[in-house]
């Protein structure tokens, strides 16, 4: 017990003294540590927000709203919506009423209400949400209903053709392009913790050669340079996570607040497991940054 | 490690042959056996092969050919991992004393019990033990560029002290010093082996040899060309050219 914490106390107040003593490259290593945890936490929310999106897409992907004008009487919406149903390519129609509209309208997650009710007249219109049984009959549909006088003209309908395969190109170009930039960044970090702990390797030369002289084994000499490796990655890691910990919820309400259409959300769970693998990735990276500085300097 | 000590010599070398990778042949055909509690005078000049003996022993080199065993073990076979434990079994002096200038002296032979998890609760004492073998209470505070030379060897010896070695090595240890004071230093190391360590002392100082009259290893050109019980630094006249 007692070795245990002379060990313990020796690799940990040795790394504390190497960190200071050439604090520049250590700073410059925690700051390396801490762009790539941003870089990574980011991109994983960002693309988890993008899944989210089209997952939510998709269950719309074979539904138009069909909006009709505001003149359009009620039972011309009525026969409007038997001639759809009539038709064999829709699966169903439903009508969807001004007060319906503004009652889903308000529930979308960033608006306030208090907003809509300054407007006092209801600036939404009655649609048909027409559903087919097969996507690619949704464009001739939406061509065909346009024609129609009781439709609305500004907009016509929702129809967005692409819209999914737009958002999942999207996702994966920020994918792969947020991997390509977090492995050259990984990379790069590694290196400069393994720089920073060959300077300190450097600088107690003398120290190191008098440990082995009298008998010090090969992890204790090590385990003061594998423990300033992880210091370097838990106080990057633990910026990051700060960061991205306290900036996601208003980062999310700011945009939902400029894209009202999109759908995004805050998702919590999924927030904490982003931070435990930023957290994870921090030691990963300063681990592997020391053992690499201690494996080639410390062999005799 | 085996607490029994074999019988026979405890430091013994057969046929050892040491070459660098650069190709130079620092020894030849060396055979030395040097019994327990034995005083030994390794003398020569520069080159001529003590230091790599001195760092064959403690196996900071490995002999290219032969064999070297420390009480009955084979240093060819020892593991990397266990040779930690034959350095505590070694103390080790330099020319240059290897004292950390930012450690007082009580930490510098502290160090070497931290350094080897040896239980911190026994730490004080044994480094008190150690500084009065070597008188320097007193001192405990000072930092190595507070010390004269020869005190600065002193707390060298005792921190080789520090893990009651069995074996004491030596290279140059008065080098750097003055006469009068070589000689505290050889009192001391005439002191420990006294304790009952063996000590090998590699060395230039002429006097010293020619006046103790201890055992004399001379080395030359990598082999050894004499080895007398009650030796001079040199050969006597007789047998030299």
């Amino acid at each position: 017990m007692h070795r245990l914490w002379n060990r313990i106390d020796f690799a940990f107040s040795s790394a504390w003294q190497n960190f200071w003593r050439n604090a520049a490259v250590s700073i410059a290593s925690v700051l390396i540590v801490w762009v790539v945890l941003l870089a990574l936490g980011s991109l994983l929310l960002v693309l988890h927000s993008l899944d989210q999106i089209v997952a939510l897409e998709k269950t719309k992907a074979s539904a138009i709203s069909v909006y009709l004008a505001d003149t359009t009487p009620l039972s011309s919406a009525m026969d409007f919506k038997l001639h759809l149903e009539s038709d064999p390519r829709v699966s169903s129609v439903e009508y969807v009423s001004k007060d319906q509209a503004m009652a889903r309208f308000r529930q979308l997650p960033a608006l306030d209400p208090s907003v809509i009710d300054t407007l006092g007249t209801n600036p939404l219109p009655a649609s048909l949400d027409v559903t087919v049984k097969d996507i690619r009959d949704l464009g001739a549909i939406d061509q065909e209903v346009r024609t129609s006088p009781l439709v609305d003209k500004s907009p016509a309908t929702n129809y967005e053709p692409n819209v999914i395969d737009k958002i999942i190109l999207l996702a994966r170009v920020a994918g792969i392009a947020g991997l390509v930039l977090i492995i050259g960044l990984t990379g790069l970090s590694v290196f400069i913790i393994m720089l920073t702990i060959r300077t300190a390797i450097y600088l107690r030369r003398k120290e190191i050669e008098v440990m082995k002289l009298v008998g010090a084994t090969d992890w204790f000499v090590r385990w003061p340079f594998i423990v300033e490796g992880l210091i370097v990655g838990v106080v990057g890691a633990v910026v990051a996570v700060l960061i991205v910990g306290f900036g996601y919820r208003p980062a999310v309400v700011n945009l939902q607040s400029v894209l009202i259409f999109v759908p995004l959300a805050f998702d919590p769970y999924y927030l904490r497991v982003v931070l435990a693998a930023m957290l994870g990735f921090g030691l990963l990276l300063g681990s592997v940054g020391s053992y690499l500085g201690v494996r080639r300097f410390l062999k005799q | 490690m085996a607490a029994v000590v074999p019988a026979g010599p405890q430091i013994s070398l057969q046929g050892v042959q040491k070459t660098y990778p650069n190709g130079t042949v620092a020894l030849r055909d060396v055979s030395l056996e040097i019994p327990k509690q034995d005083f030994v005078f390794l003398v020569g000049p520069s080159g001529a092969g003590k230091s790599t003996l001195v760092r064959l022993l403690i196996r900071e080199e490995k002999a290219t050919a032969g064999s070297i065993h420390i009480e009955g073990q084979d240093l060819s076979r020892l593991k990397r991992r266990h040779l930690p434990y034959l350095r505590r079994k070694i103390g080790m002096v330099f020319q240059d004393f290897k004292l950390l200038p930012n450690l007082t002296v009580f930490q510098n032979v502290a160090f070497a019990l931290r350094v080897t998890e040896g239980a911190l609760r026994h730490l004080k004492p044994k480094v008190e033990e150690v500084l009065s073998i070597v008188g320097l209470e007193g001192k405990e505070g000072k930092y190595p560029d507070q010390l004269s030379g020869g005190e600065q060897q002193r707390v060298a010896i005792a921190r080789a002290l520090v893990h009651d070695p069995r074996i004491f090595l030596a290279d140059e240890p008065t080098g750097n010093l003055d006469p009068a004071t070589s000689w505290e230093i050889i009192q001391l190391l005439l002191q420990i082996n006294a304790r009952g360590t063996t000590v090998l002392m590699a060395t230039h100082n002429r006097e010293i040899v020619d006046v103790m009259r201890r055992r004399v290893v001379a080395i030359e050109g990598g082999q050894i060309v004499r080895d007398e019980d009650a030796g001079g630094y040199h050969a006597p006249a007789l047998e030299s050219h």
